[in-house]
C-alpha cells in the first residue's frame, strides 16, 4: 500500500521560501494563500536563542480533522493517504479551516481557479499522478514530484512513500531522530520534521 | 508546451541554471534545469529570486517603449513627464548627445571622461547587457566610478585585501571539506546564493560546526551550531584574541610551523625601520634561519621610495618574532571588555579552531597530495568595509595562515580575481615580484608615476593604490567621492565635474547607496541620463530618456560558467551558458544587443565596436568566426559567432555549435580540476611565499603615498593614511561611530535573500513570501529591551540621527542584541511599483558619506548610531 | 502569542448566538405554558436567523444544501438536519404545540448540543475543541433561553428552570475556563458569574415578588452569556500555533 508522505529536515532548512513561491507559481494561488510556507520562529531568550526555520503545509493527516468536519464531503482521503478538496463540491464554510491544527487551509474570493473554497497543500497530486501514469517515481524523478521538494536548494524537503522500506524518505527516517506536529492531536500527520541523527 | 533552458545571475552569488515553461507563448513557469544537476553544484536549483521572473516579464508597471522627459526641471517632487516615443527618437537624442561630445573631446575641462555609466549589482548587470559592454570599449575613457553601492554595500576590503594576499576578491570557505567555521557576520545563507545554501547545508550534514560571530542572530546564525552576540565594529578584538592564544597560549608545534616558515614571509628579517633587511647585491629580502630568530647581516634596510635606511652589519627580527610581540596584548581577557564576549569563551573557540585544524595532516585530490586543513574564518559585509575591515581581513588571512589553512583543502580561499589579471583565471594572475612575493599591480606612488590627475572622479588611482588599474578599478576605489567631490573638490584634484550623459543599468543608487538624500540632490543636476528601465524607480526618475531592454526571459546572452566565480561558485566543471528568449520581447522592449549596435552605428563607431566583439569582449575571441566589423550585425548573428567560437574554446576545436544547439541545451560544459580551487600548490611550485604576517610592501606604498599627497598639499587623507601599516594595531572602531549618549543604538542592516542583488522589490510574489521571515515589515529590535521602552510589536517608531530620521514599524524579537538594531535590506521605495508600498525604511537614508567615516580602501561600514522612540 | 482564527467570523458567531439563545427559548417555552406562541415564534426566527448569518459566511451560497451530505461524520451537517426539525417541529407547534411543542424542545437541546459538537470538533483552535465546551455551550443556550422567555412569562416553573440553568452554566463555564484558560474570556467569564449568575439569580429570587424584576434577571443572564459566546467564537478563538518538540542540531552540537 502505498502512503505518500513530506519529510522536512530541519538542520538543512535556511527560510529561504523558495519552496513558497514555487508553490505560489505552480498553484497558482493568490496573493496571501501559500499552501507551502516556511515559519521563522524563535525559540528562548536573549542571549539564548534559537531560530529555525519550519515548513509548514497540509500534513495530510491519517486522521484529518478536516474531513471529519467537511459537511459537504467535499474534503476526502486518497487510499495513498492524500487530503483533497472536491473544489465543485465545498461550500466554503471554512468549518475545515478552523478543525486543521496546522493552519494549512484557506478560502479566497482572489483566488480565480479556485474561488470561494477551501483550498491547500495537495502535494502536488496531478504531478503525482501524471508520473506515476508514466511509470515516474514520484520524489526521485523530478516530473512526477511536488514542487516545493523540486526547488528546495538546500535539500530540506524530501518527498516518498512512506509504506515503501526502500523508498528515499523511509531511508531518511531510519537514519535520523524525527518528530510529527502536533502529534499529541492524534491527527497522525505525514510530514516529517528530521533534527538530528539517529542515536 | 516547450521548456527553454536558461540561466539566473540577478545575484553575485550566479550563475544558476533554470528552464522556463511556456505554454502558447506565454511563460508559466520556472524550474531548477534538472538536467544540469550533474554539473551545477547547487543541483541544477534557482532560488526564490528566479521564481519572480515570471512576475518581471508580465509586470503591469514595465516600461515597454522608450520615454523622454518632458519637464526639464529635476527634483524629487517634480514630474518628470515622461512621454512615449519612438526608438528612432530616443537612440536620435543620446547619439546627437555623444557625437557631439566625440567632437568635443571625450575629457571634460578637468580631465574626466564627459560620460559616465553606473551599473549595479555587483557586476551582475553585464549578464543581462549582451554586447553593450563592447560598445563601452568602443566608446574610450568612460567613468565607471559612481557608486551605487560599492564600497558600502560591499567586501571593500576583503576584495582589495584578498587579491592582495592569496588573489581571494572574494574569499570563501573551502565548504565541502571544511569542518570549523568562524563566521564573523558572513550571511552566507543569505547571499551565498542557491550554492552556498546547498554546501553548507551538506556542510552541516557532515558536522561543520559553524560559530556565527554576529550581533544579531540573522538566517546565517540561526542555521549555526553556536551565535555569538558581539558589540557591533569589534570583531577585529575578538580575531586578535583568538590569534593571541594561538601564538602565546599554544605549543608552537601546533602551529603548521613549516608552512610559516616555507610558504609566508614570515622568517623574512625586519630591520629596526620597520622594512626588510635585504642582500646588498640583489635586494633580495634575507630569511631568517628560523621563524623566531634574531640575527644580524651584512644587509641594506631600504625604505620608502628606494631610500636605503641602513647598511652594513644589520641585525634584524623575522616577521614572525615581530608578530608574537605585536599580538601580544591582545588577550582574550582584554577583548572580553570591548567585544562584550566572555574571555572563557574566546579561548574556547580559539581552542577549537586549533584542534580542528588537523595540522600536518594531507588529503589527497586527483592525484595530488595535498595539507589538509578544514578550518576558516569568513566575515561579512560590515566586518569588511569602512574602518577595522583591514584589521579583520588580516587577522582572518593570519588565522590561515598560521595553521597552513591559507588556499589549501579545508582552509580559505579565494575564489576569483577581478583586480588581477587575467581576470579568467587567478592562477596565471600568479607572478613573482622582487622580493618572493606575489606581484601585485598597485597603482603607483612612485614620484615619477603619481599622478594628482586622476583618470576618473573618484580617484582610485591618485588615492587607492590596492585599487590596481583594471577594468573593474574604477568601481572599487572611493566611488562616494564621485558624489561628494561634485560639490566640493579637496585641495590637490582637479574640481569634480557633472558628466554630460550618464548611463544607468540594473541599478538605483537614490535607494541603494548611502545618504541618499544627498544623492537625489545631486542627481538632479546631472544633465543628460539614461536609464535601460523595467520600471520607473528612484533614480530613473530623474532621467531624461528611458530605454526598455528586453529582460531576463526575453533577450540573448551567452555567458562563462563554472570553475571559480564568486563567494561558493567554485565549481567542478566549466564552460558556457546560453540566456535565450522564452517568450518575444513585451511591447517594444528591445535586447540589449540591438541597442548597443544601434548606438554603436549611431555615433560612428560600429568598426571599433564589431572589433571589441571579435576580439573577445562578450567573453569568448571570435577568431575564425569574426564577424565583418564594416557592417552592423542583428542579435543572433552575433551570438551565433560567440556560441561557435565558445564551442570550439570547450571541445579544443573539435565542435563549433551554433546557435540552434546552444538554445536547445542551454549549456555546455568540460571537467575544472578541483586541485584549482586551491592556490597553494601554485605558489608552491613557483616558490612564492604569502606576505603574511608581515605588511611591508603596504608600510611602503603607505609612506610613499603619503608623500605624494602632501608634495601636493593635500593633507585631508592623512588620517586614511595611517591605515597602511606593517602589523595593524586595534583602534578604538567603535568609537569612530559615536554620536553621543542621545545615539545610544547601533543600527545594522543584513541582506534579505529574497531581494538581495536582484532588483526585484516590484515583484509581488518576493514581497509576500519575504514577509515570512522577520524584520521584511519593519525594524527588529531586541524584545526585552522593547519591552522596557514600552514598544509593542507593531508600534511605529522613529530612529534619528543627529541628521536625518526614518520611521518603521517595531518587529520586537529574541535574536538582537540589545543594543542593536536591524534594518533587513534596503527600502525606503518612494518610486517604484509595489515597493512604494511596503511602509519600509532603508538604513541609507541614515548613513552620512563622509571622510572621516572613509578607510584608507575608500571604503565605509554600513553602520550608524541612532537613537529610538516611539514615533507621535 | 499566536494568531486569532481568522475563517469565523461575526457572522458565524451570530450563529452560535442567535442559534442557542433560540433552541434554549424553545425549551423554556415547552416549560412556561403562560407565554403563549410568542416565544415559540421568536425561538423560529432566531434559529432562522443564525443560520441565516452563516449562509452569509460560506463562500459558496447557490451550494448551501451540500451541507447536507455528510451526516457520517459532520456535526455541521447534523446541526443542519437538527435545525431543519427544530423549525418543522416548532412551525408545528405554532399551530398544535401538542405534542409538537415537547419535541420542537427535545430537537433544541440536540441542536444546541449539536454547536457545542460543532466548536469541540475544531481541533485548530485549542478553546473550542476543549471538551467542556460542549457543556457550556449546552447550558449557557438554556439559561439564555429561559432568560429570554423570562420577558413572556414569569411563572416559578419558569423560574425555578431559569435558576436552575444558571447553576448548571456557572459550573460548566467554570470547569471549561479551568480546562482552557483564556485570557480574552477572563472579563466575559467574569461577567458570567457576578452578573450573569449572582445577580440573575438574586434578581430572580427578587422576581417571586417583584415580577419586574424578572425580565431583568433574564436580561443578565442572557446579556452575558451571548457576550461571552461572541468572544468565544471571535476574540479567544487563537490558532493552536506551531510548536517544535525538539530544535535541530545545525552540525557539531
Amino acid at each position: 500500500m502505498t502512503r505518500w508522505a513530506m519529510v522536512a529536515d530541519l538542520r538543512r532548512c535556511v527560510g529561504c521560501q523558495t519552496c513558497t513561491a514555487a508553490c505560489k507559481q505552480t498553484n497558482a494561488t493568490p496573493p496571501g494563500v501559500q499552501w507551502r510556507r516556511v515559519l521563522d520562529m524563535e525559540v528562548g531568550e536573549y542571549p539564548e536563542v534559537k531560530r529555525a526555520f519550519v515548513p509548514v503545509g497540509c500534513m495530510h493527516c491519517d486522521e484529518p480533522p478536516c474531513m471529519h468536519v467537511c459537511p459537504s464531503t467535499a474534503t476526502k482521503k486518497r487510499a495513498d493517504g492524500i487530503v483533497t478538496i472536491d473544489y465543485d463540491l465545498c461550500i466554503g464554510c471554512a468549518y475545515c479551516a478552523v478543525a486543521c491544527p496546522y493552519q494549512a487551509r484557506y478560502k479566497s474570493s482572489d483566488d480565480t481557479l479556485r474561488p470561494d473554497v477551501a483550498t491547500k497543500c495537495t502535494f502536488c497530486v496531478e504531478r503525482i499522478d501524471a508520473g506515476l501514469a508514466q511509470g515516474l517515481k514520484p520524489g526521485v524523478d523530478p516530473e512526477a514530484t511536488p514542487v516545493c521538494v523540486n526547488s528546495c536548494i538546500a535539500q530540506a524537503l524530501h518527498f516518498g512513500d512512506v509504506e515503501d522500506a526502500q523508498s528515499n524518505i523511509r531511508g531518511l527516517l531510519a537514519e535520523n531522530q524525527h518528530f510529527r506536529m502536533h502529534e499529541e492531536l492524534g491527527t497522525g500527520p505525514r510530514f516529517y520534521y528530521l533534527w538530528d541523527k539517529a542515536p | 508546451m516547450k521548456r527553454v533552458p536558461t540561466y539566473c545571475y540577478q545575484c553575485v552569488a550566479g550563475p544558476d541554471l533554470l528552464t522556463v515553461k511556456v505554454e502558447d507563448g506565454v511563460v508559466r513557469e520556472v524550474e531548477p534545469n534538472f538536467a544540469a544537476a550533474a554539473v551545477h553544484p547547487g543541483g541544477g536549483k534557482v532560488c526564490v529570486k528566479a521564481y519572480g521572473l515570471v512576475q518581471k516579464t508580465y509586470h503591469p508597471d514595465r516600461v515597454l517603449q522608450p520615454m523622454k522627459r518632458t519637464n526639464p526641471k529635476k527634483g524629487h517632487d517634480e514630474d518628470p513627464g515622461f512621454v512615449p516615443i519612438s526608438w528612432d527618437e530616443a537612440l536620435g537624442l543620446i547619439s546627437q548627445k555623444l557625437v557631439g561630445i566625440r567632437a568635443r573631446g571625450l575629457l571634460d575641462e578637468s580631465g574626466y571622461p564627459r560620460v559616465a555609466a553606473s551599473f549595479g549589482g555587483g557586476g551582475t548587470p553585464q549578464f543581462y547587457m549582451g554586447s553593450f559592454p563592447a560598445f563601452l570599449a568602443a566608446w574610450g575613457p568612460m567613468d565607471m566610478g559612481f557608486g551605487s553601492g560599492q564600497g558600502v554595500k560591499c567586501y571593500h576590503s576583503e576584495h582589495l585585501y584578498g587579491e592582495l594576499w592569496h588573489r581571494g576578491f572574494t574569499v570563501s570557505p573551502d565548504t565541502p571539506l571544511t569542518n570549523y567555521l568562524i563566521s564573523c557576520g558572513a550571511n552566507v545563507e543569505a547571499s551565498g546564493g542557491v550554492v552556498g545554501v546547498w554546501r553548507h547545508a551538506d556542510a552541516r550534514a557532515r558536522g561543520m560546526k559553524r560559530v556565527q560571530v554576529e550581533p544579531h542572530l540573522s538566517v546565517t546564525g540561526a542555521c549555526s551550531a553556536e551565535w555569538v552576540p558581539i558589540k557591533p565594529k569589534t570583531d577585529a578584538a575578538f580575531l586578535y584574541a583568538l590569534i593571541h592564544v594561538l601564538l602565546h597560549e599554544s605549543p608552537r608545534e601546533r602551529l603548521d610551523v613549516e608552512f610559516l616558515y616555507k610558504h609566508t614571509s614570515s622568517p623574512y628579517l625586519v630591520g629596526t625601520h620597520g622594512y626588510y633587511l635585504r642582500e646588498p647585491a640583489s635586494s633580495a629580502p634575507i630569511v631568517g634561519g628560523a621563524l623566531e630568530a634574531k640575527e644580524t647581516h651584512v644587509s641594506l634596510e631600504t625604505g620608502a621610495d628606494g631610500e636605503v635606511l641602513a647598511e652594513g652589519r644589520l641585525e634584524g627580527e623575522t616577521a614572525f618574532a615581530k608578530l608574537v610581540a605585536h599580538m601580544k596584548p591582545y588577550t582574550p581577557e582584554w577583548a572580553a571588555e570591548i567585544c562584550d564576549v566572555p574571555a572563557a569563551r574566546i579561548r574556547r573557540i580559539a581552542n577549537e579552531y586549533l584542534d580542528a585544524a588537523c595540522v600536518g595532516q594531507t588529503i589527497e585530490i586527483e592525484g595530488k597530495t595535498l595539507p589538509f586543513r578544514p578550518v576558516a574564518v569568513s566575515l561579512g559585509k560590515t566586518v569588511t568595509n569602512g574602518w577595522g575591515g583591514f584589521e579583520c581581513c588580516w587577522a582572518r588571512t593570519l588565522l590561515a595562515a598560521l595553521v597552513g589553512a591559507l588556499e589549501t583543502p579545508g582552509g580559505i580561499l579565494g575564489t576569483t580575481v577581478r583586480l588581477n589579471r587575467p581576470m579568467s583565471e587567478r592562477h596565471k594572475s600568479v607572478r613573482a615580484d622582487a622580493d618572493g612575493l606575489m606581484a601585485y599591480p598597485f597603482n603607483p606612488t612612485d614620484e615619477r608615476h603619481w599622478s594628482a590627475r586622476p583618470n576618473i572622479r573618484n580617484a582610485y588611482r591618485s588615492m587607492v593604490p590596492l585599487a590596481a588599474d583594471g577594468p573593474w578599478s574604477q568601481a572599487l576605489g572611493p566611488t562616494h567621492f564621485s558624489w561628494m567631490f561634485l560639490d566640493a573638490t579637496p585641495p590637490g584634484l582637479p574640481r569634480v565635474t557633472l558628466p554630460e550623459v550618464w548611463f544607468l543599468y540594473r541599478t538605483n543608487p537614490a535607494i541603494s547607496f548611502w545618504d541618499t538624500a544627498k544623492l537625489e540632490e545631486r542627481m538632479a543636476r546631472f544633465p543628460f541620463v539614461v536609464a535601460f528601465a523595467f520600471t520607473r524607480d528612484e533614480t530613473n526618475h530623474y532621467a531624461d530618456v528611458l530605454l526598455p531592454d528586453a529582460t531576463d526571459l526575453e533577450s540573448l546572452q551567452l555567458i562563462r560558467i563554472g570553475g571559480s566565480k564568486y563567494i561558493e561558485q567554485f565549481w567542478d566543471h566549466e564552460g558556457f551558458a546560453l540566456r535565450q528568449p522564452a517568450i518575444a520581447p513585451r511591447g517594444g522592449a528591445r535586447d540589449f544587443t540591438d541597442i548597443a549596435t544601434a548606438l554603436a552605428e549611431r555615433t560612428g563607431l560600429l568598426e571599433p565596436y564589431n572589433a571589441a566583439i571579435n576580439k573577445g569582449t562578450l567573453g569568448v575571441p571570435l577568431k575564425d568566426f569574426a564577424l565583418d566589423v564594416s557592417r552592423p550585425h542583428g542579435v543572433e548573428e552575433i551570438w551565433e559567432a560567440v556560441c561557435k567560437a565558445a564551442s570550439r574554446e570547450l571541445t579544443n576545436g573539435a565542435e563549433a555549435h551554433g546557435l540552434d544547439w546552444w538554445k536547445e541545451h542551454g549549456l555546455a560544459t568540460r571537467p575544472f580540476p578541483r586541485t584549482a580551487w586551491y592556490l597553494f600548490p601554485t605558489l608552491a611550485a613557483k616558490g612564492l611565499r604569502f606576505e603574511m604576517p608581515y605588511q611591508e610592501r603596504l608600510l611602503r606604498i603607505g609612506t610613499e603615498l603619503g608623500r605624494r599627497l602632501h608634495e601636493h598639499g593635500m593633507t585631508w587623507w592623512d588620517k586614511q593614511l595611517a591605515e597602511y601599516q606593517a602589523l595593524p594595531a586595534w583602534k578604538d572602531f567603535p568609537g569612530i561611530w559615536d554620536s553621543g549618549e542621545q545615539y545610544p543604538f547601533w543600527l545594522l542592516t543584513s541582506r534579505s535573500m529574497q531581494y538581495a542583488w536582484g532588483g526585484n522589490v516590484g515583484m509581488q510574489l518576493i514581497k509576500e513570501v519575504a514577509d515570512n521571515i522577520a524584520g521584511h515589515s519593519g525594524v527588529i529590535v531586541n524584545a526585552g529591551k522593547a519591552r522596557e521602552l514600552g514598544i509593542h510589536e507593531g508600534d511605529w517608531l522613529e530612529i534619528a540621527t543627529p541628521q536625518h530620521s526614518v520611521r518603521a514599524k517595531a518587529v520586537p524579537r529574541q535574536g538582537i542584541r540589545p543594543d542593536t538594531l536591524l534594518l533587513l535590506g534596503q527600502f525606503g521605495h518612494w518610486q517604484t511599483p509595489v515597493a512604494k508600498d511596503f511602509g519600509m525604511p532603508s538604513m541609507n537614508s541614515l548613513v552620512p558619506m563622509s571622510l572621516e567615516l572613509t578607510d584608507a580602501t575608500g571604503s565605509g561600514a554600513d553602520i550608524v548610531r541612532v537613537a529610538l522612540r516611539k514615533a507621535a | 502569542m499566536n494568531s486569532l482564527q481568522k475563517h469565523w467570523d461575526a457572522r458565524a458567531a451570530l450563529n452560535f448566538i442567535l442559534g442557542g439563545m433560540g433552541a434554549g427559548l424553545m425549551i423554556a417555552a415547552a416549560l412556561a405554558h403562560a407565554a403563549g406562541r410568542a416565544p415559540i415564534l421568536l425561538s423560529l426566527v432566531l434559529v432562522a436567523a443564525g443560520l441565516g448569518a452563516v449562509w452569509l459566511e460560506i463562500g459558496k451560497k447557490f451550494r448551501a444544501l451540500n451541507v447536507f451530505i455528510n451526516p457520517f461524520t459532520s456535526w455541521m451537517t447534523r446541526e443542519s438536519f437538527i435545525a431543519a426539525l427544530l423549525i418543522s417541529f416548532g412551525a408545528a407547534a405554532m399551530v398544535k404545540p401538542q405534542p409538537f411543542l415537547p419535541l420542537a424542545a427535545a430537537t433544541a437541546l440536540v441542536f444546541v448540543w449539536c454547536q457545542g459538537r460543532i466548536l469541540h470538533a475544531s481541533k485548530g483552535i485549542p478553546a473550542w475543541r476543549a471538551p467542556q465546551v460542549v457543556q457550556f455551550i449546552v447550558s449557557t443556550g438554556l439559561a439564555e433561553g429561559a432568560g429570554l422567555a423570562l420577558f413572556f412569562s414569569t411563572e416559578p416553573l419558569l423560574l425555578t428552570w431559569f435558576a436552575l440553568a444558571l447553576v448548571l452554566r456557572a459550573v460548566a463555564w467554570t470547569r471549561y475556563a479551568a480546562a482552557a484558560p483564556s485570557a480574552a474570556l477572563e472579563s466575559p467569564g467574569k461577567a458570567l458569574l457576578q452578573i450573569g449568575t449572582v445577580a440573575a439569580l438574586a434578581l430572580a429570587l427578587a422576581g417571586a415578588w417583584f415580577p419586574a424584576a424578572a425580565p431583568l434577571a433574564g436580561a443578565a443572564a442572557l446579556a452575558t452569556g451571548l457576550w461571552l459566546k461572541f468572544a468565544l467564537v471571535t476574540r479567544a478563538a487563537f490558532n493552536q500555533g506551531y510548536a517544535l518538540p525538539r530544535l535541530p542540531v545545525r552540525g557539531t552540537r
